[in-house]
This record gives C-alpha cells, sequence and structure tokens, in this order.
C-alpha cells in the first residue's frame, strides 16, 4: 500500500531544480495580491543582506487565490540591491509557487513546508505572512540568525503591541502555556517564526500533526510541539506587526475556536510533559526593543460588556455543564454588576479557563459548542481588563500580567485535578 | 628540418594558419616563463634552449600559441616587468640568437609566439630613466613624469596597497618626484612626449622584424595621466593604442596586441575601439567570478559577469583564464565578494596578496581532479582565447610562503628525478625551490608520470584541446545561456553559422538533474564530443539529464 504524498509531482519537480539548501522562507498566500509583493522584496532583500552566503528558496504554498498571489509572488521583481544598499546576491534566489489544497488552510501549507524542508535539508526554515504591512528586511535576519547562528530550534517572534493589543494572548494563551509548559514565550501563537530543519522534520513524523489545526491554530501546535519535545526555545523582537487592514477583524468566535481550542487539544497531546512539569524557563530574546508608547488599541468596551452579559444569561445551561457550579455562580453574579464597577477576577478568569480546558478534555458537550461558550466571558474578562487598566501605564499593565501569571501557576493543581477527574 | 633551416626561416611565422588574419580568435595560449620551464645549463635559472627543448611538449599539449613573460634585462625586482632594456635578452635566459632560435623553432611547430611589451614603466635602471634623473635638463628628462610636489593626481588608486603609499616616488638626485603607478622602481614612461610613443614603436617593430606574433601589452589603462581624473582609461591612453595598432596593422598586418586592463568588461570595452585597438583584451572579472561559482554550486556568478559583458567587434576577441603567473586578482569583486573568496579560497592569511589570492589552480580545487576537469571544462567552452597557465595542465602546486608571487612561479615539474628535471644544478641554486611537498612535490605531479598514463590529467587535458580545436564554434561561436530551473547547473549554447554545441556543466559537488527547454532544437541529436556518443532525439519535452558532481557534457547538436 502506498501513502499519499504530501508533494506534488509539480511541486518536487521543483524543488528537485532547486535543491540542497540552507534556508527555507514559507510564505504561504491566500488572496494576497495586494500586498504580498512588498514582503517578497522584503523577504529578498533581507536574505541578500542577512544571508548572502546562504543558499535559500522562498516557498510560496498557494490555497487557490483567485486575485492572482502566485503570479504576484512570482512577478516580485528583485529590487535595485545597491539603492537599498545591499550588495547584489552571490547567489541564484529561488521562488516556488505551488498549490496546497486550501480547505484546511494553513496546515497544509504547513505541511508542504516541512516536507519541503525536509527534502531540501534545509538548515532553517521561516514563516511569514503575505499580508503584513510592517515586515522589513530585518525581520529575516532577526528570525534566521538565531537558528543558524546561535544552535536554537525555534524562534518565536516578539512584536510591539499596542495597549488593550492581543488580549486572547495576554489573558489566556501566554500565561497557560507558560504555567504547563514552562517556557516564557510572549507569542505563543506568532505568525511569524523560524525553527531548524531538525523541528521541522520533527514536526513532519509527528502524528499529530494530521491533526490539521486549523488556521491560527497550527502555529500554536508548532509552539506547544517545539516546547513538549524539549527543542531549543528563544524569541526575537521584530517591532510592531501591522496587517493589511481587510485581515484585522477575524471573528472572535473564530480566533477562540482556532487558538483555545487548538491549546486545549494540545494539552491532551502532550499531558504526559505538563502535568509532570514544574518551574518556568525563561527564553532568551535577541534583538532591540525600544520604549515607544504606541496608542492602546480601540475595543468598544460597553459593546463587550453587554455581548458577556447576554452570553451568560443565555447560555447558562451550556456553562452549567462545563464550568463548576461556584463558578458559575461567580460568572453569573458578576454578569449582574454595572459596567462601570464591572471586574472579573483573575482567579475566577484563570479558575475557568481550567475549567474549560478540563471539560474539553472530557469532552462533556460537543467541543465547539464548549468553545463558543467561552467566547462571551473572555468579551468579559477582556472588558474588565480594560477597565482595570484604563489609566494604568505599560508598567503597571505588566505588573498586573504578572500577577495573572502567577494565579494561573498557583492554580494549576487544581486544573490537574480537574483534568484528571474522570480519567 | 635543421635548426639552420628554421633560423633561415625565423621571420616567417607558423605555416598552418599564416594566411588568417583573425589567427588569435582560434588560439589557446600557454603561458609561461622562460626563467622557470626548463635550464639547459644547469645555472639553475631556465633559458631559451631549455625552452627551445620543451617545445615539443608545449606542441603535444595542442596549444597554438605561447606567450613569455618578459625576458628582458632587468633588475627582477617585479619579475621582469622592471625592464631595463627593451631590445635585449637577459644574459640569465641566453642571447638574442638563442631567442631567434626558440622562435623559428616555434613557428616550425605553428606555434606563435606573444611576447610582453612592458610600455607603461620602466625600471628605475633603465638607462632612460638614470639619464632623466641625472639632471632637470637631461633631455630624457620629459621621458617621465616629474613633480616638484606628491599632490598632483590626488586621490588616485595606489595599486599594490601591500608595499607603496603613495604612486609618487621622491627621487634624491633631481629632488624631485615621479610618478608610478606600480612599484616605486618602476617609473612611468610620459605618454605626452612624443618621442616616448616612437620610441615604443621601435621596440615593437625590433620584435617584430624577429618573427614575434604578437604583443601582451601590460598595464594598459594607466598610460596617461591626467589631473582631476583617476588616471585610468584617459582618452588619451586610447589615443596611443591607437597609433600604435595602426602603425602595427601596415608593417605587420599578422600581428596582434593583447591587452592587459584589469577592469570591469563596460571599462575595458573601449579597448577593442571599432576593431582598431586592440585585438585582444584579458576578461579579468571572470575568472573569480568561474571560481565563485564553483564553491557557491551557483551559475549566478557567471552569468551575471557575461551578461554584463558587452559586444565586441567582429575582428576581437577575450582573452580568458583561470590562473597566471599573478594573484587570483579580486579587485574586480563587491567587497562582500571578495570576503566570501577569501574565505573559501585564502584562509590561510599568508594566500592572500594585494586584492588577490596567490594561489595556482589545483591547490585552489583542493586538487580535486573533477572540479580541475570542470573549470578547464568551462575554460575552453565559453567565449574567448583560452589561456593556460605552465604547470596548470599537471596539476601543479604553489609554495605561498616565497613571498610576493614567486609562490606560483616556480619551476616546471618535469620529472622526479632531480629539481624535478627542471635543472641540473645543485638545488641550493635554483631560481626558486622546486615544490616538494606530498601532494604537489616533484616527486608526485611531474610531466613524465603522467605522460605514462591515458587517465593523467595531462593526457586527459590534451583531449580537451583537441575536443576543442575541432570545432571553431567553441572560439567564434555566439553564446546563448539556458536557464534550467537547477541554479547549479550551468549550460549554454555555443553557435556559428549552422553548428551548434550544447554545453552542460554540474556546478555542484553532488549528482545533479536537469531539464533543459531544447525546443529550438527539435529533432536535433546530441552527439557528446568526446566520445561520439549519440544521446537522445530532442523532442518537445523538457531534455532530462543527470550529471555526476563536477561533470560536464559538450554536445554537438546534429539533425540526422
Amino acid at each position: 500500500m502506498t501513502e499519499d504524498s504530501l508533494l506534488s509531482d509539480e511541486f518536487i519537480r521543483q524543488l528537485t531544480a532547486v535543491s540542497e539548501v540552507d534556508i527555507v522562507v514559507g510564505l504561504p498566500t491566500l488572496n494576497d495580491s495586494d500586498t504580498v509583493q512588498r514582503v517578497v522584496t522584503a523577504i529578498l532583500v533581507g536574505l541578500a543582506k542577512y544571508c548572502p552566503r546562504e543558499r535559500s528558496v522562498l516557498i510560496n504554498p498557494d490555497g487557490g487565490s483567485k486575485d492572482g498571489s502566485a503570479e504576484a509572488v512570482q512577478a516580485a521583481s528583485m529590487p535595485d540591491f545597491r539603492a537599498v544598499l545591499v550588495p547584489n546576491p552571490l547567489r541564484t534566489m529561488h521562488v516556488v509557487s505551488t498549490r496546497y489544497p486550501g480547505v484546511q488552510g494553513e496546515s497544509e501549507a504547513l505541511t508542504m513546508l516541512f516536507a519541503a524542508a525536509d527534502l531540501l535539508g534545509a538548515k532553517a526554515c521561516v514563516l511569514i505572512s503575505p499580508d503584513l504591512e510592517s515586515v522589513t528586511p530585518e525581520w529575516i535576519d532577526a528570525l534566521v540568525r538565531p537558528v543558524l547562528k546561535n544552535g536554537f530550534d525555534f524562534v518565536a517572534p516578539v512584536y510591539q503591541r499596542r495597549r488593550f493589543d492581543g488580549m486572547l494572548v495576554k489573558n489566556l494563551l501566554h500565561p497557560l502555556i507558560q504555567t504547563l509548559y514552562g517556557h516564557q514565550v510572549e507569542e505563543p501563537v506568532g505568525r511569524e517564526m523560524a525553527f531548524s530543519g531538525k523541528l521541522a522534520a520533527y514536526f513532519l513524523g509527528d502524528e499529530s500533526r494530521r491533526e490539521n489545526f486549523p488556521g491560527l491554530g497550527a502555529h500554536v501546535w508548532m509552539t506547544t510541539a517545539a516546547m513538549a519535545a524539549g527543542y531549543r526555545l528563544c524569541q526575537s523582537f521584530l517591532g510592531p506587526r501591522v496587517t493589511a487592514s481587510r485581515r484585522s477583524g477575524l471573528d472572535l468566535n473564530t480566533t477562540i475556536q482556532e487558538v483555545a481550542g487548538t491549546l486545549f487539544r494540545c494539552m491532551e497531546i502532550h499531558q504526559s510533559y505538563w502535568i509532570s512539569r514544574d518551574g518556568c524557563e525563561e527564553v532568551p530574546t535577541f534583538g532591540f526593543q525600544p520604549v515607544l508608547d504606541l496608542d492602546a488599541a480601540r475595543i468598544d468596551r460597553k459593546r463587550m460588556f453587554q455581548m458577556f452579559g447576554r452570553g451568560v444569561n443565555e447560555l447558562g445551561s451550556v456553562l452549567e455543564k462545563i464550568v463548576s457550579p461556584e463558578t458559575l455562580r461567580a460568572i453569573t453574579e458578576i454578569s449582574k454588576q454595572e459596567e462601570k464597577h464591572f471586574l472579573f477576577p483573575d482567579d475566577l478568569w484563570v479558575k475557568t479557563v481550567f475549567e474549560f480546558a478540563a471539560s474539553y478534555h472530557h469532552s462533556v458537550i460537543n467541543r465547539d459548542h464548549l468553545l463558543q461558550a467561552l467566547t462571551p466571558l473572555y468579551r468579559g474578562r477582556v472588558c474588565s481588563f480594560i477597565l482595570e487598566n484604563a489609566r494604568a501605564g505599560n508598567e503597571d499593565v505588566d505588573r498586573k500580567l504578572e500577577s495573572l501569571r502567577q494565579q494561573y501557576q498557583q492554580q494549576k493543581p487544581y486544573l490537574i485535578e480537574r483534568w484528571n477527574r474522570q480519567a | 628540418m635543421s635548426v639552420i633551416g628554421a633560423l633561415a626561416n625565423h621571420a616567417a611565422g607558423p605555416s598552418d594558419s599564416s594566411a588568417d588574419p583573425l589567427w588569435y580568435k582560434d588560439a589557446i595560449i600557454y603561458e609561461t616563463h622562460v626563467r622557470a620551464f626548463h635550464d639547459s645549463n644547469g645555472d639553475g635559472i631556465g633559458d631559451f634552449r631549455g625552452l627551445l627543448q620543451k617545445l615539443d611538449y608545449v606542441q603535444d599539449l595542442g596549444v597554438t600559441a605561447i606567450w613569455l613573460l618578459p625576458f628582458y634585462p632587468s633588475p627582477l625586482k617585479d619579475d621582469g616587468y622592471d625592464i631595463s632594456d627593451y631590445t635585449a635578452i637577459n644574459p640569465a635566459y641566453g642571447t638574442l640568437e638563442d631567442f631567434k632560435e626558440f622562435l623559428a623553432e616555434a613557428h616550425r611547430r605553428n606555434l606563435r609566439l606573444i611576447t610582453e611589451l612592458v610600455i607603461n614603466h620602466t625600471s628605475d635602471q633603465h638607462p632612460w630613466f638614470q639619464e632623466a634623473r641625472s639632471s632637470r635638463d637631461s633631455p630624457r628628462r620629459d621621458w617621465y613624469v616629474w613633480s616638484d610636489t606628491d599632490r598632483r593626481y590626488r586621490g588616485v588608486g595606489i595599486i599594490f596597497k601591500d608595499s607603496e603609499l603613495s604612486n609618487w616616488a621622491w627621487d634624491p638626485i633631481s629632488k624631485s618626484y615621479y610618478w608610478h603607478r606600480f612599484f616605486s622602481h618602476q617609473p612611468d614612461l610620459n605618454y605626452d612626449n612624443p618621442a616616448v610613443l616612437e620610441e615604443v614603436w621601435k621596440v615593437m617593430q625590433f620584435w617584430s622584424d624577429l618573427g614575434v606574433d604578437g604583443f601582451r601589452v601590460d598595464a594598459v589603462p594607466y598610460l596617461v595621466e591626467r589631473e582631476g581624473t583617476s588616471c585610468e582609461n584617459l582618452a588619451e591612453t586610447h589615443e596611443v593604442v591607437k597609433s600604435l595598432r595602426r602603425r602595427l596593422n601596415e608593417k605587420y598586418p599578422q600581428s596582434f596586441l593583447l591587452a592587459e586592463a584589469n577592469q570591469s568588461p563596460a571599462d575595458v570595452r573601449p579597448y577593442f575601439g571599432s576593431g582598431d585597438e586592440f585585438h585582444m583584451a584579458f576578461h579579468f572579472p571572470l575568472m573569480p567570478r568561474m571560481f565563485m561559482a564553483v564553491k557557491l554550486e551557483d551559475r549566478k556568478p557567471i552569468v551575471d559577469i557575461l551578461q554584463q559583458t558587452p559586444d565586441i567587434p567582429e575582428s576581437c576577441q577575450w582573452g580568458i583564464f583561470l590562473r597566471n603567473h599573478d594573484e587570483l586578482t579580486l579587485s574586480m569583486v563587491s567587497d562582500e565578494e571578495r570576503d566570501y573568496m577569501y574565505d573559501v579560497y585564502a584562509l590561510d592569511a599568508g594566500a592572500r596578496l594585494y586584492l588577490g589570492i596567490r594561489r595556482r589552480l589545483a591547490p585552489l580545487m583542493e586538487n580535486d581532479r573533477r572540479r580541475l576537469e570542470l573549470m578547464n571544462g568551462m575554460l575552453m567552452s565559453l567565449p574567448g582565447s583560452p589561456i593556460v597557465y605552465y604547470g596548470d595542465e599537471i596539476g601543479m602546486g604553489d609554495n605561498i610562503y616565497l613571498g610576493d608571487r614567486n609562490g606560483v612561479r616556480t619551476p616546471m615539474q618535469w620529472s622526479g628525478g632531480r629539481n624535478a628535471g627542471f635543472s641540473t644544478v645543485d638545488p641550493e641554486r635554483l631560481f626558486l625551490p622546486v615544490l616538494s611537498n606530498a601532494v604537489y612535490g616533484y616527486q608526485a605531479v611531474n610531466v613524465d608520470a603522467q605522460r605514462r598514463s591515458e587517465n593523467s590529467l595531462l593526457a586527459w587535458m590534451k583531449r580537451l584541446i583537441r575536443v576543442r580545436r575541432s570545432s571553431r564554434v567553441f572560439s567564434r561561436g555566439r553564446l546563448f545561456f539556458l536557464q534550467p530551473r537547477n541554479h547549479r547547473v550551468f549550460a549554454y549554447i555555443r553557435e556559428l553559422e549552422k553548428e551548434r554545441v550544447l554545453v552542460v556543466n554540474n556546478l555542484s559537488r553532488s549528482a545533479q538533474v536537469v531539464e533543459l527547454d531544447l525546443r529550438p532544437f527539435e529533432g536535433n541529436i546530441p552527439i557528446e564530443m568526446f566520445g561520439e556518443n549519440p544521446f537522445p532525439r530532442i523532442g518537445q519535452l523538457p531534455y532530462l539529464l543527470t550529471l555526476a558532481p563536477y561533470s560536464f557534457y559538450w554536445f554537438r547538436l546534429r539533425r540526422l
């Protein structure tokens, strides 16, 4: 019996021509023709400037764009390197485009990249998003160098975020991953990242890859899988992450499905790792981070509060299957508070998250429905966080987040207890 | 033919292609030094009689011309490029009669002779300079470039930065500065003085009358100086060249001029003029890029430089080479490229000299036979007349500890016997020591041993040259690049009238597969030129070839 091939014959033909490389840059696209050419140029300049001696290929798995994204990638002309103070590249720079089915989104694209990196013997792989407006050639250096020069296997990004930006990361992903996996990675769901060829081969061979985590979930899986397998991690400062505006309003339900759902699933996959693990390691951070006080992200707090209240009210029968009676009671109580006095306290939020994770594990209800029920609670938490920190400076916010992380840590035994209860 | 008979014909050129004024376009040139080739009289220094004794070897190699490094009287502070008498033979190398005899024998073997015309400067020991410096009123004073200050021509580059701080040197005798673009013992001649040009023309006539077939003109870009310029490639320099070419054409229509201008192809292009300046010019920037391409395993450096190479007049030709008597010059590459070349080819800082690498071909290729063959294969199939540096045909090594560029100028290794068969003198008296290490020493690498093997590098080089000479498509054909996706494969078509040759080079250390778009040649059968083996007929589909590491194919495309 033959296994399905991960790579099409045409793609293999193209890779055969490229042959052995040092760096694979993956640039998955899906209707990104408006922005992708500039991203390609930044990548090519970055490779020429910072990796002039390395053999590299830019691989563009395209999900069947209707707007000619793949053609735009191919047509992205090499810039006049002298004009950007970069010497003419020593080597041929290959740009290869191929199709991936598209239904499963980035997961398929990533699998193709893992396989291509493995086939080409790449030492480092970089992932870059096609809709970036803030990408610079320096991102290539920041992501590649720790792998090629410092021997790290996984490089997570550090973005310069606006206050109240990345609330899901700050309130759930980051502290939960840190508590369970023991690594202080600021952006566990960073869209831009780098990993070693060795790790790419591991991803390719890891059975859990076949679950095809949706959208951003694939990034959560990669981050946690690298941690659980003991690969060397670091993070690199990239600066602000600005994308084309049309992408910014990703549906929150979908995001939570992708990100929280994948993390809960990964907790199952890696449970033997995190249940016995204790403590937390700092992750080396590369790059220079300027002190800039960016404007706070605009969030419609009032609407968030209303949706929280409505959600708690409408989903009571669902929530009672997911969280403990004490937790549900407390949530219900705070949902009745006036907006200006509203507070979703850290301990309650952490307990809620843990109970959701355990219930997801035990499949107390349909998992998709469970994740949908988390959305209004998350909205309440965000609303509370904004209210609490409306006048806080950056340092105050950092202190609050540190306090939240400690709360996650303190309640970890409770999570384990809930997790194992029906086992 | 007896030696006497040959002497009688000394002024005549070689017999086979003497009627073709474009003979240089088909030439395969062997560069050597009289001093380093063979010593006939046992004084430790090669000489013309020694060279004559080895002419059969040169002829057997298959080359068509010999280029001799300076053999004139000289203090030898720059290996003869510091000439103190333009119309005589350095006594260490023999006599003028010896030279004539050698030349006649070379011609009898259909070998052309190209000699050095070092006219940018003389030795400071040359009588002209001695006379010029003797007094500010000397009639020869104006034959050189003098100044009361060393601030003229400021900003002009210094070529030998390792040893010279300025292009001006103080002359304590006439108490003034003289201009020198090279070493301070090499004062530049002043071409603003017509008498200098006349004297140079006399020198050219002298050697041409003896039968010399052409001149390699040294340091061409620097002949004339002008304030506010780089003092390179000036219009006045071109006028000097045109004047010499016009006279040469009128009196010696078979002779030719080869320019040494270490410049970018675009800057060298004017030296061809409209076919009224040089017949040939070295393509300096191509050479380092061939080395770079093999190390990078990427055709890009070669393709880039050839695409930047402008067309030249029909009667003109590029002179291409892998190595020569100088350092592998990196002055025509970017800083990043130079750093890369140093890192991959000259990790030992002792191998670095000026802006280059003082190594021979074989050590640069780490004595890898496959890479030596690939490099020579490209040399013989790219546009231009190839120049083979003596000893590289047997894979001679170098000695970077000898100072300056002497490490690539050691005695030719003829045999495993005393002094490599170069000389019978006591080894201590050799002008330079022979190589004696285990890898490149004369007992491991020598002509005698390689003559005995059909598989030696020498035997292979002979075959390569023979195949190259089998078709003028290599020497006169046009070049078209193929652009297969696999950048490790460097493929091109050479085309002359109806004849086409497909060249496919694998620049990689590993086996490669390549798909070539040969649809324009659909129906042709590729005939592999070394074995005369036919390959499958070309069709509409991509033509698939697999190549062993560093291997290459030459296919004659035939419609049968």
